[in-house]
This record gives structure tokens, C-alpha cells and sequence, in this order.
């Protein structure tokens, strides 16, 4: 039914909905409510901030703002972030809260708490429900008191795909739902079909937690109170023993260094198997162009012997507290994330990593989301409910920078066998140690 | 002699002002950033903390935990790695290709011209163009070795490769550096002692050795100077290809400044890194400029 949306009713209705505020009415004479009036929006580079580019003249044209948008690399957006927002700055109106920077952000008050906003009928449209979002997509953007300090854009869920699902069939096997299994299928599958069994992107802070904490390890003791780093737990070093083990021997040559756009395109051409990964990087599998359309399988990321814990990765949209314009900026995030412009998204550009769970929950997007028979929308919001269990609170810490660094670098020795799992673990656990006492942290 | 004096004084006045004008430049530009860089060094300076730019009561503590780190020793001799091998493999190839091109042909200045590209282009290009040479996936190169029955696994995915591959991406960029500062000292070398070699039945290594080498000998010094410079600056290759990885094998000492102080804010400590960088590159210079300039006295008497 979505799909079969007008597409000028519903510009109508995402610039109308702005337009109709109670009073935010549009001026007389022609001028509109925010002539004269700059935004400075600043995202790092990524699908829905570069679709979102393409939007933007349509909220310039409902409202008579100007917007300078702009989108930097994801280090050197948080690297600038980091310093205009711990310095006041009046700089930018709406930023992006970076996931892993939310604890640092939100926690030292960097930015605008926005219930009073949420909460203002004169300032929000009616039925913009601020409650859709994804309990477990706004999490991380809360701080002590509870309020929310940026809306979601995103919440990305670590899963698990393979781009030749047939190939594992042939073997007798489905999906592998636990560690165990992932073994048992890599050791099947390798070099079936002539391609790889397994492959994981390089960034390993991100990849590896799922296998540390299914192993019963985390990165710290008890995050966010107590942050002394169990890197060298017996449960850390089996993780990494056992991740370094798969990518090593069931993954392609150079395996360890491959970034998410070249996995990305392995599996979209079918030269690897199975990958656990993101969600918004494995649904890519199942589009019409990719190699792997008709053979691609789908599931949750696997669970090792103390559970399954799928990683959610979730951005928004927040206001520096130096902003000088946060009505404005309000504005544009509610124009950013109403209803009718995640629809758009979703149905004009196949954006499907939504954070409204009335999009998700509609037929369009679950039919969508059917993808090879695989009901990868129920993945989506079962990984999502998993990490209410509050998991994730490893990586909101305002240390976590450091450690992520740490941890890539521990398993990329341990891939490469400069060292043991056991030795490269002790090595991060120093060595975060270290970089924790630097940054301040009392243990 | 009372107006000789006070003329002397007058013209070392105007020459001292004529200066000014350059110093307060050379202040503003180079003085200026290091001074700062090394005032910063000595603060805990993070600008996720507000005043820590301003504290100066333990002023040493940044440069006692750099030497005290582990993972800065090692970037040190990773650097050390990569600079010994990239400038000695550059001056090698540079100074062998420069005494072959040194004729006067159309067609030598054409191929001279063509060895060049590898310096004129971006760093950032010459590192994705080694990203595809060296990704397996994608590379001729494995497709090539592949096909002559020679694979090898991936480079910059091992340990024991990784800074070597990196040295083979630096040396293939700058060797044409080398070379054109080569052939420009070769060129530069008087006629007549070389006829005289000739002369003197001396075969082409002899006069390489007695004649061209000595001329060429200060030119040598500096050359290599300018390459050990920016051997420590070989930044954008790493950051293309490896990520100073797998594990630290290609962290160099600029690297980890650079991730000390842009990824985990720490720009106090990543200043005192750079300051100590600077302090190595200071003392190796007035090595290499001391003897290399020695030995251009010794050939001007001999």
C-alpha cells in the first residue's frame, strides 16, 4: 500500500506537516517562517545522510531556511564533532550523535536534551509520535535523567548472511544458529563452489563482540560503573581464539584487512559465503543487480554458550547546546525524521534501516523485507529486542574509542599469528588499562 | 677609523633590518607551530576537557609515558625500519637510473620524463594504486604470478610483509626524486676530469668511484636527507594501505601521533610524540649534513 503512495501527497505531507504547526503558520506576504535563517547540519558519510542530501531543497522550499549540509568521513567527522561540541561551539544546529561518542556527548551534556521540544505542540506536529522510535534505537541517546538528547536515524543490528545459501544446503546444514554450528559449516563449505567460507570486515571492535560476549566476556567489568577492561578473561581469549580461527582459515586471502565495502562486494558477487555482519550491508545481497539475489539465506547472529547478543548500532540527530537556533534546528530534525519522509525513504530510495517501528511493522515494509524467502524484518526487530537487555552499554562509554582500537588490534595479530589469542589479548588488556588511566577513568 | 667603525655599524643596522621582515615571517610560519606544538607538550591538553591546555603541573609526564610505552618504542623502530630501507632503496635505484640517463638524447629525456609520474602524482592516488596492486581480490599482480604458477598470499595481510610492501609503495613513489637530483649532480660534473680518467685507462666503475662520486657526494647527502625527512611523513600510504596493521606492524611514529591525537584526543601527548619526531629528525640532519658536507671538503682539496 505504501509503495502505491502518491509521491506528491506525500511531499504535500512532510513539508504541510511543518507548515502547520500551531503557530508556525507561514508569514504573510510571501515570506515564509524561517527566511533569512541558516542551519549548519554536519552527518558523517553514510546511505541514509547522502539520500538524505537529495530531500533537503524540500524542507529549504517548505520553510525559507538555508541549510549547509555537509557530510565528512566518519573519523573526521567525530574528530571535529568531538571538538566543537566539548568547546560550545555555535558552529553547527543539527549533528549527528555518533553511537560510540554518546556516552562522551550526551553524558557531558553536549547536547540539547529534547523533551521540551518533543512535548510542545507549538514546536512538534501532531502524530509525529516521538514514542515510534525504537526503545532500543533511543537507548543510547538518553542521559541520566532519562531524556532523550537525539532522535535515531538509524539502528543497525549485527546479523548473519550468506551469499550462497545453496551451497550450505548442499551440505546437509541450514543457517548456523550457534558458534558450534558456524564451525561445523565453515570446515563443510570452504572452497565449495570455489569461494571462501567465511569473512568479517576489519573493524573487530565491532565484529568480535558478538562472539566475546556469546562466549560470556565482555569488554568491561560492569559497563558503564565499573570500566576496568576483562580483555584478558579465559571467555575473551576463547572468543578470539576462536574468531581468529574462522577468518584465518575459512576466510579469503587477506581476509584480515578487508573493509565493509569490500566485503560488501564479495558477497554481493558471491565470491564469499558467510558473514556476520550489519544488516543494512548483508540485505544488499538480496537486490535484483547482486550475484547472490537468488541464493543469499539470512539469520540472526549466532549465540554462543552464554547466549546470542546481536550488536545494535544506532545514530540520530541532535542540537549542540551552543546552537544558536535550536527552534530551527528542532524543525529540521522533526522534518528529517517524521512519518512521512522515513516512508519516502524507504519506498523512493529501498532505505530499510528505519528506527519507526510503524514502518517497520507495515506490510510494505515486511513484504520488502521478505528477501529470499528469509523474513529479515523479523531479524531486525528481534536483534533490537535483544539489546534491551542493555548489552550494549560497552559502547557508549566515553573510553570506548581507545579500547575499539585496542581490540582491532589484538585480533588482527591474532589472524595474522604474530601472536596467540592468549598473548594479544593480555597485550589489549594492558594496553587498555593504560589508555583508561589516561583518559581519567578511576578503576 | 672612528667613521669606518660607525659606518660597519651602520650597515650591520641596515642589514639586520633588512632581515626582519623574513624572520618575522620564518617566526610566524615555523617558529610559531613548533613552539606551540612543544608548549602543548607539556600539558595533559585535551580539548574534551576544558583548562587541560593550561596545566603545566607535571610538565614532563607526557614525554616519561611516551618513553615508558611500549607501543611508542615499537612505532620508533618500525620508523626506523621503514626509513633505512625506503632512502638507502631510493638513492640506489635513483642514482643507477640517473647514471643511465645520463646522456643527451630525445629519447633519454622522454623516458626520464616518463619515470617521473610516480612523484608527480597525489599520495593519496599512489596509495589506492598500491591498495589494488596489493588486494589480492582485484590485483594484476597476484592474477599475473597467479598465471606464472608463483602465488602468494597477501601482503599487507602478514605480519612479516606489511612494512615491506608499504616500502615498496614509498620507494616507487620517490625514487624519481632521487633520480632527478642525481642526474642533475651528475650533469654539473666538470668535463675535464673525466677526460682525464679516460686518459688514464680508468674503466667506468673507477671513474664512477674516484670522479662522479666525489662531485656528486654533497648532493648524495642532501638528497637523502630531504628522502629521511619525508620517510617520517610517509603517512598517506599507511593510512590507504594498512592502517598501521595488521596488529602494529606498520604503525610508525607518525601514525600513532596521529591516533593518539585525532582518534583518542590526547593532544598534549600526541604534541610531546611529534616533539621528540622532531628532535630525531633535528639530530639525524646535522649527522648526515656534517659528514656529508665533510666529505664534499675532502673532494674539493683533493
Amino acid at each position: 500500500m505504501a509503495a502505491k503512495l502518491n509521491r506528491r501527497l506525500m511531499l504535500a505531507g512532510s513539508a504541510g506537516g511543518l507548515l502547520t504547526l500551531p503557530g508556525k503558520a507561514p508569514a504573510q506576504g510571501g515570506r515564509k517562517r524561517l527566511d533569512g535563517v541558516t542551519l549548519n547540519v554536519s552527518c558523517w558519510n553514510y546511505t541514509y545522510p547522502k539520500l538524505l542530501t537529495e530531500y533537503i531543497p524540500e524542507f529549504e522550499a517548505a520553510t525559507g531556511a538555508k541549510v549547509n549540509y555537509e557530510t565528512p568521513s566518519f573519523p573526521i567527522y567525530n574528530q571535529r564533532m568531538d571538538v566543537e561540541l566539548s568547546t560550545g561551539s555555535s558552529a553547527y544546529d543539527v549533528v549527528n550523535v555518533t553511537f560510540i561518542y554518546s556516552g562522551r556527548w550526551v553524558g557531558s551534556g553536549w547536547v540539547t536534551p529534547l523533551e521540551d521540544f518533543i512535548n510542545d505542540p507549538t514546536k512538534t506536529p501532531a502524530g509525529w509520535d516521538a514514542s515510534d522510535f525504537l526503545s532500543g534505537a533511543t537507548a543510547a541517546f538518553k542521559n541520566k535523567k532519562g531524556q532523550l538528547c537525539a532522535i535515531p536515524w538509524i539502528a543497525d543490528v549485527f546479523m548473519a548472511g550468506a551469499s550462497r545459501y545453496d551451497l550450505i544446503q548442499k551440505e546437509g546444514l541450514t543457517m548456523p544458529n550457534t558458534f558450534a554450528e558456524v564451525e561445523t559449516m565453515a570446515k563443510a563449505i570452504h572452497k565449495k563452489g570455489g569461494i571462501p567460507a567465511m569473512v568479517s570486515e576489519n573493524h573487530y571492535g565491532w565484529t568480535y563482540i558478538p562472539w566475546l560476549q556469546g562466549m560470556g566476556g565482555n569488554v568491561f567489568k560492569a559497563p558503564p560503573d565499573d570500566l576496568t577492561p576483562t580483555l584478558d578473561s579465559p571467555e575473551a581469549i576463547a572468543a578470539a581464539d576462536l574468531f581468529g580461527k574462522l577468518i584465518r582459515e575459512y576466510g579469503p586471502d587477506g581476509a584480515v584487512s578487508m573493509t565493509y565495502e569490500q566485503v560488501l562486494a564479495m558477497l554481493k558477487q558471491a565470491r564469499v559465503n558467510y558473514s556476520p555482519n550489519n544488516q543494512t550491508f548483508l540485505a544488499q545481497m538480496a537486490q535484483k543487480e547482486a550475484k547472490s539475489a537468488a541464493t543469499c539465506g539470512f539469520s540472526m547472529c549466532p549465540a554462543g554458550p552464554a547466549g546470542r547478543f546481536p550488536g545494535v548500532a544506532a545514530h540520530g540527530w541532535g542540537i549542540p547546546t551552543g546552537s544558536k537556533q535550536k527552534d530551527a534546528a528542532w524543525e529540521f530534525i522533526t522534518w528529517a525524521m517524521s512519518k512521512e519522509l522515513s516512508m519516502r525513504m524507504f519506498t523512493e530510495k529501498k532505505y530499510t534501516a528505519v528506527t519507526r517501528r510503524s514502518i517497520i511493522e507495515s506490510p510494505s515494509f515486511k513484504d520488502s523485507q521478505n528477501l529470499n524467502g528469509f523474513d529479515v524484518a523479523k531479524i531486525y526487530l528481534d536483534s533490537i529486542e535483544q539489546a534491551g537487555r542493555g548489552y550494549m552499554a560497552y559502547r557508549t562509554v566515553p573510553v570506548f574509542p581507545q579500547i575499539d582500537r585496542e581490540i582491532d588490534t589484538a585480533i588482527q595479530s591474532i589472524i595474522t599469528q604474530q601472536k596467540t589469542a592468549a598473548e594479544a589479548m593480555k597485550t589489549a588488556q594492558q594496553n587498555a588499562l593504560t589508555e583508561i588511566k589516561r583518559a581519567g577513568v578511576k578503576l | 677609523m672612528a667613521s669606518a667603525r660607525s659606518w660597519q655599524a651602520e650597515q650591520r643596522r641596515s642589514f639586520l633590518l633588512g632581515l626582519v621582515p623574513a624572520l618575522a615571517v620564518l617566526t610566524l610560519v615555523t617558529i610559531g607551530p613548533v613552539l606551540y606544538l612543544t608548549i602543548s607538550s607539556l600539558t595533559p591538553l585535551n580539548p574534551t576537557v576544558p583548562g587541560s591546555g593550561w596545566d603545566f603541573s607535571a610538565p614532563w609526564r607526557n614525554y616519561a609515558t611516551a618513553l615508558g610505552e611500549e607501543r611508542f618504542l615499537l612505532s620508533l623502530w618500525v620508523q626506523v625500519k621503514l626509513s633505512a630501507v625506503t632512502v638507502v632503496g631510493q638513492i640506489a635505484i635513483g642514482l643507477g637510473l640517473a647514471l643511465l640517463l645520463d646522456t643527451n638524447s630525445r629519447f633519454m629525456e622522454a623516458i626520464r620524463t616518463g619515470f617521473l609520474l610516480p612523484m608527480v602524482l597525489p599520495p593519496i592516488v599512489v596509495a589506492v594504486v598500491w591498495k589494488i596492486i596489493f588486494t589480492p581480490d582485484i590485483s594484476p599482480m597476484h592474477r599475473l604470478l597467479e598465471w606464472a604458477g608463483m602465488p602468494i598470499h597477501s601482503l599487507l595481510s602478514n605480519g612479516d610483509t606489511a612494512l615491506w610492501a608499504v616500502v615498496v609503495a614509498d620507494t616507487w613513489e620517490w625514487f624519481p626524486f632521487t633520480m632527478l637530483m642525481m642526474l642533475a649532480a651528475l650533469q654539473m660534473v666538470p668535463k675535464e676530469p673525466l677526460e682525464a680518467a679516460a686518459i688514464d685507462g680508468a674503466n667506468r666503475r673507477q671513474t664512477f668511484w674516484y670522479v662522479r662520486l666525489p662531485y656528486i657526494q654533497q648532493t648524495l647527502a642532501v638528497t637523502a636527507l630531504f628522502r629521511l625527512i619525508d620517510s617520517i611523513k610517509a603517512f598517506p600510504l599507511i593510512y590507504v594501505l594498512t592502517d598501521g596493521g595488521p596488529g602494529r606492524a606498520t604503525e610508525v611514529t607518525n601514525y600513532y601521533a596521529f591516533v593518539q591525537t585525532f582518534n583518542f584526543s590526547y593532544w598534549g601527548y600526541g604534541s610531546a610524540v611529534a616533539t621528540l619526531l622532531i628532535a630525531g629528525v633535528l639530530l639525524l640532519s646535522w649527522i648526515i649534513l656534517r659528514f656529508g658536507g665533510r666529505g664534499m671538503a675532502g673532494a674539493d682539496h683533493a
